[in-house]
């Protein structure tokens, strides 16, 4: 205990300029050294961390890409500090498509077998120690092992459940918008609260009874044992193994009740063939011009713009508010084995906040995109959605799309589009206040913080594309 | 030493060794009807599944489990 104390009273001592999300653990911290992202590891865990290194552990996980890799700067009596790969852009267990979520899920348990069989144990099991980088989820908590002690159950299982299985259950009963409630519940949806949702069969599947509604029953009798008089009952690995694995076969076969048949939207949609080509030759010749590395695609669906883009990109983010559009996206990354694309779920509307401790845990989508700041930023049919459907002046929208890059290149529905004729009749009497929806609002307005490069209309559709600066 | 920041549960530690023996006999009831399917001859491999088992792939450890598949 001392010794943790004493851990404790380094970190708030300390001048280097600690992370805002990096202070439950007193193991260790995260601070920015000139924009660069470098971790130090106190004395306290030492221990671990060259057994972890020795043993190869650290190595095994390194190439499988499992755990984000990071390379020893320095190492005294005081601290070791360690500085893992660069992660061009994070996103949030709120953000993630189901997929992600399942994935995300099943590494967790994945490194927890894996610890158990070299003598370590994930010590949290935390949904935030999960990012997707290079098309896959990765853990990027270094200090999360601590030493396996024999016959002791897992201290993160019931975080696991409260970050993983509760969410992905809910979501695959009642639809993927249980996922955004990690948002709300920071460390977890209560136990309590998962089971109340699910519905009553649940009570009859053996491992949801056992994994959720009994330890809800269990969390409730032993809340007010505060003396910890309560005997820890002893687990056996072998018992522990049996949690995991089942866990991991369960989720591996979890799927969404609502599985839609995503991937036909742009079938739907009011393109002919040639106008879906020629939008996308403009894109890629602005593109090309502008010699562009990063990408960010709002409204981006299921990623099919950025596929088209020919040249070769080194990171593209593509956001969309359907889950389904996301996870059709993330499957295609899986299949094609795609390492450039980061899918996440947003909804520009109501984009992620800041939020946890001190209202800075997690950082906010703008705080994230502005210092990611893409190169170009896409936004195709997106303008009417925000102005018809969302009600956001033209001249707030295009504040919102300054913070993200230099560059934007949008695409303007005008008012004879059929999409945008249908948002107006939605309106019925108020039609009128949408007065304002037409391309000359829409140039003056965005003329206030962008310049105009060029345009060009998309033929055989009522769509005109834009290629904009940041003034 | 516990270094821990977070609250277990404590009734999630206790309970652990109850599902831990309820996993036991999922597993085991899985693993007897993957092998009477695989037997009649039911079981197709699909190559198209999004994620793969649990184990890591670690040359050193490979050995050490004890897969039934």
């Amino acid at each position: 205990m001392l010794t943790i104390r004493r851990a404790k009273i380094k970190q708030t001592v300390t001048t280097k300029a600690i992370h805002s999300s990096s202070f439950r653990d007193p193991s260790g911290y995260v601070f920015t050294d000139n924009g660069v992202i470098k971790r130090v590891i106190n004395p306290i865990y030492f221990e671990h961390y060259y057994r972890l290194k020795s043993s190869g552990f650290f190595n095994t996980l390194f190439k499988n890409e499992l755990l984000v890799k990071h390379e020893e700067l320095s190492a005294s009596d005081d601290e070791i500090i360690i500085q893992p790969e660069f992660i061009p852009f994070i996103t949030y267990p709120y953000e993630w498509c189901f997929n992600q979520y399942k994935e995300a899920a099943l590494l967790t348990l994945k490194l927890q077998k894996f610890c158990l069989e070299n003598g370590f144990s994930l010590k949290d099991a935390s949904a935030f120690n999960i990012v997707f980088h290079n098309g896959k989820a990765i853990f990027i908590d270094t200090l999360s092992f601590e030493f396996y002690q024999e016959n002791t159950p897992w201290r993160a299982y019931k975080q696991f459940i409260t970050h993983f299985l509760g969410p992905l259950v809910l979501a695959h009963f009642h639809g993927s918008e249980m996922l955004k409630l990690s948002s709300n519940f920071i460390d977890g949806i209560p136990v309590k609260t998962i089971a109340s949702l699910l519905p009553f069969k649940t009570k009859l599947n053996p491992f949801l009874y056992s994994n959720i509604h009994l330890l809800a029953k269990f969390e409730e009798k032993h809340s007010t044992d505060y003396k910890g008089e309560t005997k820890v009952a002893s687990l056996s690995k072998k018992g522990q193994l049996n949690i995991i694995e089942s866990l991991y076969s369960y989720i591996k076969k979890l799927e969404l009740k609502e599985a839609s048949e995503w991937g036909k939207y742009y079938e739907k949609t009011n393109y002919s063939d040639t106008a879906f080509q020629l939008k996308s030759a403009i894109i890629n010749k602005w593109i090309n011009t502008l010699n562009t590395k990063t990408v960010i695609d709002v409204g981006g669906n299921d990623g099919t713009f950025v596929r088209r883009i020919t040249a070769p990109l080194q990171q593209a983010l593509v956001c969309d508010i359907d889950n389904n559009a996301v996870d059709y996206n993330y499957k295609q990354i899986k299949q094609n084995k795609e390492r450039f694309i980061t899918p996440f779920v947003l909804d520009v509307l109501n984009p992620s906040a800041t939020i946890g401790f001190n209202n800075q845990e997690r950082q906010s989508f703008i705080e994230r995109v502005s210092a990611f700041h893409p190169d170009v930023t896409l936004a195709l049919a997106v303008i009417h959605h925000m102005s018809l459907s969302g009600n956001v002046p033209f001249s707030a929208s295009a504040k919102f799309f300054r913070a993200f890059s230099n560059y934007l290149i949008i695409e303007f529905p005008k008012r004879e589009d059929s999409w945008v004729q249908r948002l107006l009749k939605s309106k019925g009497e108020f039609e009128s206040y949408f007065d304002f929806y037409n391309q000359v609002n829409f140039e003056s307005a965005f003329s206030l913080y962008f310049e105009l490069i060029e345009k060009q209309s998309i033929e055989k559709s009522e769509r005109v594309m834009y290629l904009f600066k940041v003034k | 030493m516990y270094s821990l920041y977070f609250d277990p549960g404590l009734g999630a530690m206790i309970l652990q060794a109850i599902i831990a023996a309820v996993a036991g006999v999922i597993l085991f009831s899985k693993n007897v009807m993957y092998k009477i399917k695989t037997l009649l001859g039911l079981i197709k491999h699909d190559d198209q599944e999004l994620f793969d088992d649990i184990n890591v792939n670690d040359s050193k450890s490979e050995n050490k489990t004890d897969s039934d598949h």
